[in-house]
């Protein structure tokens, strides 16, 4: 079902999603303890693609992607990033991490270090780059997310939208090929969701795969490719924005919709 | 003698260090990790003393010779420095992921909290001479020392374990979604908010640690302050005047004043590290 979804995405955002997948998830189950978090997720990211999740609460779209680089270990199925399967292996867990941004939804900025260092940090000590070369990116990165001036200060210095900004761009030093979002504006005032919103938008303008999850409906409409429906740990329907938000073919997505439209 | 020589140069060695990547630390306004430890010695009032014992040393006077105060300082100061990386290094094994380090760790911690610190200092006098033969046996400040050394760490090691749980679980996660190892995470996200966190704890341990030195004088026949007050009003010109409470007052105003600068020192440090951070 998910592949014949992919072509339809393909064709429906005008041919901007390439076949290769980023992310793939075959037949994903996660348990905690006797509650099953995630049931059979069978799910696909395509290169350039932006896949938006949503759902209500405790359907699993955290632990979804949160599984993508292996903050949550799954119990059964295959995730596959960028060529590398997820295993116990060490090795290919690092690797994945590598390749994977995360933006969290308290930001978890370091708050002991500047935010030039919270840039900078994971440059250097995972790729290895001199300081003045990491340095260098995360001033750009900074100019990027439009608040070049924030720079030495420290985060807790800086407003939850900076902040969440500040977050985005510290994934991005890694220059990933695929960036997770989990509910980037759940934890900021209304006045400051758009700021961050706005970065992310103009991330998959220039063509930054991603998964967000989120209950921002508008941004849902205007930014994905795709939006996935969750619930109980199910994918119930996945489209594009107007055939889930116009046309949702589920009676789980219909009054999920009515509630909160 | 030579040994305490080459412990007095390698607490140098160690203080240099410290003050070295102080002064880095400063310089790039931000703490590191050894920057944020005892901070007191290097204070100038706290510092200077120790550089006192190692030019006493190295003018060829034994430890046996000294006597008072400044031995209460010696244990004091080599004890916090040496306990210091113990302690963290305990701290990081009872949370270890491997069961055997945890169990060793966490085994050494109750044993040694479970311990009045005055019998192991007793013990420490008495139970060498069983193993090894006088003539070799280290002399009463280093084996002082040493159980200071373990006895605080072991408690510091739970400070330090508390201080790691103080930190979100979001800091490890956003440290391992950017590909960071556990090793990394620790040594430059969770163990310095950890240690900032647990300085007013940490210094009061070495403040008490410091006062504990009195013990060793009793348990382990040292001429420190306390015995050296007492053997004072025990002069044939003092006896019977009942000096002993001048006396005894005295030592405590030398120990208060030490305890107090200590700990406006971890003050001035919490309020220099709080820049910036909630």
């Amino acid at each position: 079902m998910s592949s014949e979804v992919f072509k339809d995405a393909t064709r429906m955002s005008g041919g901007r999603a390439s076949d290769e997948a980023i992310v793939a998830m075959e037949g994903v189950y996660k348990r905690f303890k006797d509650f099953e978090a995630l049931k059979n997720i069978n799910f696909q990211v395509g290169k350039q693609e932006v896949v938006v999740v949503i759902g209500p609460s405790g359907s699993g779209k955290s632990t979804l992607i949160r599984c993508i680089n292996r903050l949550e270990e799954h119990d059964d199925g295959r995730i596959i990033v960028d060529g590398t399967e997820l295993t116990t292996d060490v090795r290919n867990i690092q690797e994945i991490r590598k390749e994977t941004g995360m933006v969290f939804q308290s930001f978890n900025l370091f708050p002991h270090l500047t935010v030039l260092a919270n840039i900078a940090l994971a440059p250097r000590q995972v790729r290895g780059m001199p300081k003045s070369e990491a340095e260098a990116l995360a001033r750009e990165l900074l100019e990027r997310v439009k608040i070049p001036e924030q720079a030495d200060k420290f985060p807790a210095q800086l407003s939850g939208g900076q902040q969440q900004r500040v977050a985005i761009a510290r994934s991005l030093a890694m220059k990933p090929k695929v960036m997770l979002f989990d509910e980037p504006t759940s934890a900021l005032d209304p006045e400051m969701i758009n700021e961050v919103l706005d970065a992310i938008k103009q991330l998959a303008q220039e063509g930054m795969t991603m998964v967000v999850v989120t209950h921002e409906m508008g941004f849902a409409k205007e930014v994905a490719d795709r939006v996935v429906f969750m619930a109980d740990g199910e994918i119930v329907e996945v489209g594009t924005p107007s055939e889930i938000f116009d046309n949702p073919k589920e009676e789980r997505t219909q009054k999920f919709l009515a509630q909160i439209l | 003698m030579a040994a305490d020589i080459a412990a007095l140069l390698l607490a140098f060695q160690v203080l240099g260090g410290v003050v070295v990547g102080r002064l880095v630390g400063l310089a790039r306004r931000k703490v590191s990790v050894l920057g944020a430890i005892p901070s007191i010695i290097w204070h100038p009032m706290l510092g200077s003393p120790a550089i006192a014992l190692v030019l006493v040393t190295l003018m060829e006077s034994t430890l046996e010779e000294w006597g008072g105060f400044l031995i209460n300082f010696y244990m004091a100061i080599i004890s916090i420095v040496l306990c210091f990386p113990l302690g963290v290094l305990l701290a990081l094994g009872r949370r270890s992921s491997f069961p055997i380090i945890r169990l060793v760790t966490t085994t050494y911690i109750e044993l040694i909290r479970g311990a009045p610190l005055f019998v192991l200092l007793l013990l420490a006098g008495v139970a060498l001479e069983f193993f090894i033969p006088p003539s070799i046996a280290p002399d009463a400040i280093f084996r002082g020392v040493t159980v200071f050394t373990l006895f605080t760490a072991a408690y510091l090691a739970e400070i330090v374990r508390g201080g790691l749980q103080s930190i979100p679980k979001g800091q490890t996660e956003a440290g391992k979604a950017l590909g960071l190892s556990t090793t990394k995470i620790t040594y430059l996200i969770t163990m310095p908010q950890a240690l900032r966190n647990v300085i007013p704890a940490q210094i009061g341990q070495f403040i008490s640690l410091f006062k504990d030195t009195t013990l060793a004088g009793a348990a382990l026949n040292i001429l420190d302050v306390l015995n050296v007050g007492t053997a004072i009003t025990k002069q044939q010109d003092f006896l019977g005047q009942g000096l002993i409470y001048e006396a005894l007052a005295f030592v405590a105003l030398l120990f208060w004043v030490g305890s107090y600068v200590m700990s406006r020192e971890s003050q001035r440090l919490e309020k220099r590290l709080g820049v910036g951070v909630r």
